[in-house]
C-alpha cells in the first residue's frame, strides 16, 4: 500500500523562484527512507506539502490516499512529525503540553507516553522554556508518536543535538519501527543516522530530484572513478558514458560517479572509453553526496 | 554474540553483519545450533533497522549457514549442508575473483596475495 505519494510536486514562495521543480516518488508501507539534499535544497518545504501545511502549486501530494489539505483532520490524526525547528508554547510545563496532544488524538496510546516519558526523564511540572533543546526535542517526539501513527515526517529530528541525544533519538526511533513498522520519511544531515534507520535513499537538488535508490545499492552498485585530466579533456568523453551520473573537477583530476559496480565501471572506463589509469573505487555515502551536489551550483 | 557496526567501513551494514557472524563461525566463537537474536534483538541492540537485520539472516540462509525455525528462532546449522566439490568450488570463486580484482587495484602482486592468504590460514588454525 502506498502510504505517501509526490506527483508532480511545485511549490514557490515567490513566483518566479520555484523551490519544488516537479517531484516524484512515493513511500510504500513499512518502508524508511532518508531524505538528503543541501540546505535550501527543498527538504523541508517537501515535508510540509506532506504534512499539509503548505500546498502545492502544481502536482499533488497524497498522504494513505488523501489530500493532506482536503482532509487535514484524518491526516494529521494519523500522521506524526518532528521538526528541527518546532516550536511548542513556551510558558505550558511537559505535562500540559503532553495533554493538549493526547486530547486531539483518539488512538493516542498512554503506555507508550508512560514508557517515553520515564525513558527521557521528564518532568511532567517542568516549564518547557526551562528545557534543554535536546529535552525539547524529546517532548516533542514523544507527541509526535504516543499516538501511535501510521507515517512519521521528521524534519531534522537531530538537528542541533549533542550525540548522545542524537543516538537517544535514533534508539528511540528503531524501537518504534520494531513495535509497528512505522513508514518513516525523515531528511537528515547525518549520514550515519541516515545509513542505521534507512533503507532507500531520496536526494533532491534544487527542488529536483537527483538519486532515489536503495540505500545498499549506493554502496554496492555505484563508484566513484578518479581520472587525470590530461593530456586532453575527458570530461565529455566521461559525461557521454552509460551509467555516468555525474562530473566534476577536483584539482587536475575529474571525479565521476557511476552507477555501475566497480569492476563493471572499470572495464566500461578502460575498454569503451580508452582512458587508462583510472581508480575506481566504492563510495561512502558522505561522498556520495558530495560528489553529487557539492559540486553544483 | 558481540556484533558491532563500524559507520566508516567500506562494506553496507548488512555486509558487515554477514561477516562478523561468518567470523565468529569460522572462529568458534559461535558454536553449530547456537540460536542468533531475533531481528528487533539485534537491532535494537546495534540500533540499526530491522530490516537490516533480517537482509543480512535472509543472506546467510541463503548460503547454508544458519537457518530459521518457525516460531522457535534463528539458528546457526548443526552442518553445513553437503555441496558438490564442483559447486564448492564456484562458490568460492565469487570472492577469489573480488580478492583478485581488489588486489588488481590496489597493486597487489599475486605472490602477494598467496602470501596474505597463507598468514591468514595459519591465524585460523591457531
Amino acid at each position: 500500500m502506498r502510504v505517501l505519494e509526490f506527483n508532480d510536486v511545485y511549490r514557490a514562495y515567490q513566483r518566479g523562484s520555484d523551490v519544488l521543480r516537479g517531484i516524484t516518488f512515493s513511500l510504500e508501507a513499512g518502508e524508511v527512507v532518508g531524505l538528503l539534499g543541501k540546505n535550501g535544497a527543498g527538504k523541508t518545504t517537501l515535508i510540509r506539502v506532506a504534512i499539509g501545511m503548505i500546498e502545492a502549486q502544481k502536482g499533488s501530494a497524497r498522504v494513505f490516499g488523501l489530500d493532506p489539505r482536503a482532509d487535514a483532520l484524518e491526516v494529521k490524526r494519523r500522521v506524526g512529525y518532528v521538526s528541527e525547528d518546532q516550536v511548542l508554547p513556551e510558558f505550558l510545563s511537559v505535562g500540559e503540553v503532553i495533554r493538549l496532544h493526547r486530547g486531539l488524538f483518539p488512538t493516542w496510546d498512554e503506555g507508550l507516553e508512560r514508557r517515553l516519558r520515564e525513558r527521557f526523564a521528564l518532568s511532567p511540572k517542568s516549564k518547557i522554556k526551562t528545557l534543554s533543546k535536546g529535552q525539547a526535542r524529546q517532548v516533542a517526539l514523544l507527541c509526535a508518536v504516543a499516538h501511535r501513527p501510521e507515517l512519521l515526517l521528521l524534519d531534522e529530528p537531530a538537528g542541533g543535538l549533542d550525540p548522545s541525544a542524537r543516538r537517544e533519538f535514533l534508539e528511540t526511533s528503531i524501537q518504534l519501527l520494531n513495535e509497528a513498522g512505522t513508514t518513516i520519511l525523515f531528511s537528515s544531515h547525518y549520514m550515519t543516522d541516515v545509513e542505521r534507520m534507512a533503507s532507500r535513499i531520496v536526494m533532491i537538488h534544487e527542488g529536483r530530484l537527483l538519486l532515489d535508490n536503495n540505500l545498499d545499492d549506493l554502496r554496492e552498485k555505484f563508484t566513484l572513478v578518479m581520472v587525470p585530466n590530461t593530456p586532453e579533456d575527458r570530461r565529455a568523453r566521461l559525461r557521454g558514458a552509460a551509467g555516468c551520473l555525474s562530473v566534476r573537477d577536483q584539482g587536475d583530476a575529474l571525479h565521476a560517479i557511476f552507477a555501475l559496480e566497480p569492476e563493471r565501471c572499470r572495464c566500461v572506463v578502460e575498454k569503451d572509453l580508452g582512458i587508462q589509469n583510472a581508480y575506481c573505487t566504492p563510495i561512502a555515502l558522505e561522498d556520495m553526496f558530495i560528489e553529487l551536489v557539492g559540486g553544483r551550483s | 554474540m558481540q556484533l558491532h557496526i563500524n559507520s566508516g567501513d567500506e562494506l553496507p551494514i548488512y555486509r558487515q553483519i554477514m561477516r562478523q557472524i561468518i567470523d565468529a563461525v569460522a572462529a568458534g566463537r559461535i558454536s553449530p545450533g547456537e540460536q542468533l537474536p531475533s531481528h528487533r534483538d539485534l537491532a535494537e541492540q546495534l540500533v540499526i533497522a530491522p530490516l537490516t537485520v533480517k537482509k543480512a539472516y535472509d543472506e546467510l540462509e541463503r548460503q547454508g549457514l544458519i537457518s530459521t525455525q518457525r516460531g522457535r528462532g534463528t539458528f546457526v546449522r548443526e552442518r553445513v549442508p553437503a555441496i558438490e566439490p564442483a559447486e564448492r568450488r564456484e562458490r568460492l570463486r565469487d570472492a577469489a575473483q573480488r580478492l583478485l580484482s581488489q588486489a588488481a587495484l590496489s597493486g597487489v602482486s599475486f605472490d602477494e596475495v598467496l602470501t596474505l592468504l597463507a598468514e591468514i590460514q595459519k591465524g585460523i588454525e591457531r
